[in-house]
């Protein structure tokens, strides 16, 4: 077992990395003067995992869509006490989520942290599924896609992603559908469960009121070494054009809300940290609040401040998408690709691009407070295999020039799709 | 832990409430101005979206933001909500501190600057505000009360205060009243600016390494404006439900929201305050609660069913989603759980959970300067600001009888439904 610490000076910070002996990498990041502690124990899976296959396995085991999140909800529950109500009785915080590409555990306390670590990796470590409890399951989750199918925010997300991705399981919700998830079993469950939560492909990290030893003591004496063995993602074929440039859904909403996205082809499953922070920075000088693309749409009525950007990436996928309310999305759509196409003619200015990354800079420390923000960002660096401090040290060091190459490589309307909810 | 809050006397009816913190990245100063919601509401709204758009020294929205940006990316957002039969106007500016800054630029005394510029230099013509900034900002305003209408889980709630507090200012929504907002004209806002500085209950809040002179700062600035006549806030309690109303309502949506409006028996916002509070929890607070316990984890009827207190009003909300033909059985089960709290079907451990869930959650309010601005910022009305560990002693002093007693003096007044038309079906 190795126990590291990285640090960083200029932010006045520090953490721990353990190689831990179970197999699981460990971070703790204390930080003094602080009350509470937060803990993540995350997976690498989530909701694009749907067909994946164990290292020397030759077929890919095909799972129904949805099935990442049923496991998350279901791990909560155990032959006796549930982990809800273990951890009412210590008075913490518990929680759950999943995303496209990870489902993590967590709870916060300002009180008896050891006894709250031990809730959560014994929960997580034991896992109890029977035909009863999977049906009691799928009428809560049912109520959570339904739900869901009301929020027009979620909605014209899915359905631009429908319209970019063929066959990229990042098209479907997190939850799944109702079809999908009636075909949940609990053997599916456990198939799932031994695969993916191998401590090999997990991680955890604890920020807050906490020091190193006590977090060892605790997962020397109740991890015990897991088989090592690795999980192969499939990485699904996608063509470079979008499935249709343009899908509408009626809901029961005041006014049109749309989603502009521009697909991207990539060479290597994953975006690096400098590309993404690269398009970060080039989605912020085209169109963030401080552009005048941004002032222009406003003066014109088109948008309100709902609008916004994000740069939308993970495992075999990646689009730029920009969304909000507009009372005419397609107008609003041909502005926002008129001014894309001068920019990628005559360049980001290096005033622009060092706003931005001014911006940028000054949000990635403000990270540095919020130790929910640190246990969360500690787990989604080492699922990439990166440092917690890399995209800080990166920031710093990107050019004007590198952004405007990269800008030649993205944003390209021949590859876009528009994503419209109308009023019913 | 927050060990101290510093108030210093600005002005008659303004306070600066400083707290030091010097382990934190970033300085958090908020303003919290506090009018009657007998007061142009209206009006009050949209000056606080026109004063941030732009200002005198930075006059175009763009010109604003970009010197926000220049300042590492600061924030500055407002807001409008209602607390009791109050209207809250707040600024916040976050910013990452001075040790941060490439040069030598003291960011955090440029924001405090930014931050009273907005507030007191205005971007005025010939003592006007520009017409087209007001049309601008109307639109934007009416664009965001519709943008609730298609948030079904606050549009929902939103309905259902405005039934139950049907006749009274609270009713309205906390921008006023929809409509209304297209006729505020500049005089209105120009009398809303000056109700601002002058008649308004006004705090500072500011989070940060030191003061560094902000107290003066202000002192300066409010050494020119009349402030003798500040408003006085007073809520109104309406303790017990007189009758139960029942509201429905048909869109089209595939979920229907169910939403319950309670009363407390409470007359004033101190008054058995911490009971219902840990009452309220132990109700359908965290996951441990009888409404998560039951009407989701046991019936399986929803995905959320949970209760709120609004403490500043004295009533008790309860939300859940489910499938239309539910309505009954869901309504019924809440209601047993309602009934069981007042039969004191409960035992210590119950108690002990709530307790220990509530408490746990107020230590670590100190530990981000965002939760710390809240804490205070959101406590401007009350002469002390009690300390979240004090508030947390005093949710343990609570005993099961007087759970047991406050649960008792809960009443249903409005029962509100929104069920689907039929329309929002496909497939």
């Amino acid at each position: 077992m190795e126990t590291k610490e990285i640090k960083n000076d200029l932010l006045g910070e520090r953490y721990y990395k353990i190689d831990h002996t179970s197999g699981l990498k460990i971070y703790v990041f204390p930080k003094e003067n602080y009350s509470s502690t937060y803990a993540v124990f995350g997976t690498r899976y989530g909701s694009i995992d749907t067909a994946f296959r164990k290292s020397g396995e030759e077929k890919y085991t095909e799972v129904p869509e949805g099935i990442a999140h049923f496991l998350e909800h279901k791990l909560f529950e155990s032959e006796e006490l549930d982990a809800f109500e273990r951890f009412a009785k210590t008075g913490a915080s518990a929680n759950a989520y999943t995303s496209f590409d990870k489902t993590c555990y967590l709870f916060s306390c300002s009180g008896n942290f050891n006894q709250n670590l031990e809730i959560l990796l014994d929960f997580v470590r034991h896992p109890y599924f029977t035909q009863k409890t999977v049906e009691k399951e799928q009428g809560i989750i049912g109520q959570e896609i339904r739900m869901y199918r009301d929020v027009p925010d979620w909605r014209v997300l899915f359905n631009l992603l429908c319209a970019m991705y063929k066959n990229h399981p990042v098209r479907i919700d997190i939850a799944g559908t109702e079809a999908s998830i009636a075909e949940i079993s609990a053997d599916l469950l456990y198939k799932c469960y031994d695969d993916f939560y191998n401590l090999g492909n997990m991680a955890l990290a604890i920020a807050g009121n906490v020091n190193v030893e006590e977090v060892i003591e605790i997962a020397d004496r109740l991890l015990t070494e897991d088989e090592p063995f690795s999980v192969d993602r499939k990485v699904f074929e996608e063509e470079k054009e979008v499935v249709t440039d343009y899908v509408e859904e009626k809901l029961s909403v005041a006014s049109p809300i749309f989603s502009l996205g521009f697909k991207e082809m990539l060479s290597n499953p994953e975006r690096t940290l400098k590309e993404e922070l690269l398009g970060n920075i080039i989605l912020e000088a085209i169109a963030g609040n401080t552009s005048d693309l941004y002032s222009e749409l406003i003066d014109a009525e088109l948008i309100n401040p709902t609008f916004s950007t994000e740069y939308f990436t993970g495992f075999g996928y990646s689009s730029m998408i920009f969304s909000g309310e507009s009372c005419d999305p397609k107008k609003t759509s041909e502005i926002i690709k008129d001014k894309i196409r001068c920019f990628k003619e005559t360049g980001i200015g290096s005033e622009d691009f060092e706003r931005a990354r001014k911006k940028l800079y000054g949000r990635e420390i403000m990270s540095y407070n919020d130790v929910d923000e640190l246990a969360n960002n500690l787990i989604a660096a080492d699922f990439m295999n990166e440092g917690l401090f890399d995209e800080f040290e990166t920031l710093k060091i990107l050019t004007c020039d590198e952004a405007n190459e990269f800008l030649k490589e993205i944003l390209d309307e021949r590859y876009s799709s528009l994503s419209v909810i109308l009023p019913a | 832990m927050i060990e101290n809050v510093v108030k210093t006397e600005i002005a008659n009816g303004v306070r600066a409430c400083f707290v030091k913190a010097e382990h934190f990245k970033t300085n958090v100063m908020s303003v919290h101005i506090v009018l009657p919601l007998e007061s142009d509401m209206e009006a009050n709204a949209l000056l606080c979206y026109m004063l941030r758009r732009r200002c005198a020294k930075y006059p175009t929205m763009t010109a604003l933001n970009r010197r926000l940006a220049e300042l590492y990316g600061a924030s500055l957002a407002c807001g409008v909500s209602k607390t009791g039969d109050s209207q809250d106007i707040c600024f916040r500016i976050v910013s990452v501190s001075d040790r941060f800054a490439l040069s030598d630029e003291g960011i955090s005394k440029n924001c405090t600057e930014l931050l009273l510029d907005v507030l007191f230099e205005p971007k005025l013509e010939n003592g006007n505000f520009a017409e087209e900034d007001i049309e601008l900002e109307k639109r934007l305003l009416i664009e965001k009360i519709d943008s609730e209408f298609s948030e079904k889980r606050i549009y929902a709630k939103d309905r259902l205060v405005e039934e139950m507090f049907k006749g009274e200012n609270y009713g309205k929504g906390r921008f006023g009243c929809r409509d209304e907002i297209r006729n505020v004209t500049n005089e209105r806002l120009l009398a809303a600016w000056k109700a601002y500085l002058e008649n308004a209950v006004i705090q500072f809040t500011f989070v940060g390494e030191s003061d560094d002179g902000i107290t003066e700062q202000l002192k300066e600035r409010f050494s020119e404006i009349d402030r003798t006549e500040v408003c006085t806030i007073e809520t109104r309690f309406e303790p017990v439900a007189k009758e139960t109303q029942k509201i429905d309502e048909k869109q089209a949506v595939k979920q229907g929201k169910l939403v319950m409006g309670l009363r407390t028996g409470l007359e004033s916002r101190d008054e058995n305050f911490f009971p219902t509070r840990v009452a309220v929890d132990m109700f359908g607070g965290g996951p441990y609660s009888r409404l998560f316990m039951n009407v989701r984890e046991k019936m399986s009827l929803c995905y959320y069913c949970s209760a709120q207190f609004v403490k500043d009003k004295g009533f008790i909300l309860v939300q859940s989603g489910i499938e239309d033909e539910n309505e009954k059985k869901a309504t019924d089960a809440i209601l047993e759980e309602l009934q069981n709290m007042k039969d004191g079907k409960f035992t210590s451990e119950d108690v002990e959970k709530s307790k220990k869930g509530l408490t746990d959650a107020f230590l670590s309010v100190g530990d981000t300067p965002e939760s710390i601005d809240a804490w205070v910022g959101t406590r401007v009305l009350d002469e002390e600001i009690i300390l979240p560990q004090d508030y947390a002693e005093k949710i343990n002093e609570v005993t099961a009888d007087e759970i047991k007693t406050a649960a008792e003096k809960i009443t249903l007044d409005t029962i509100y439904m929104l069920s689907g038309d039929g329309t929002g079906e496909e497939e």
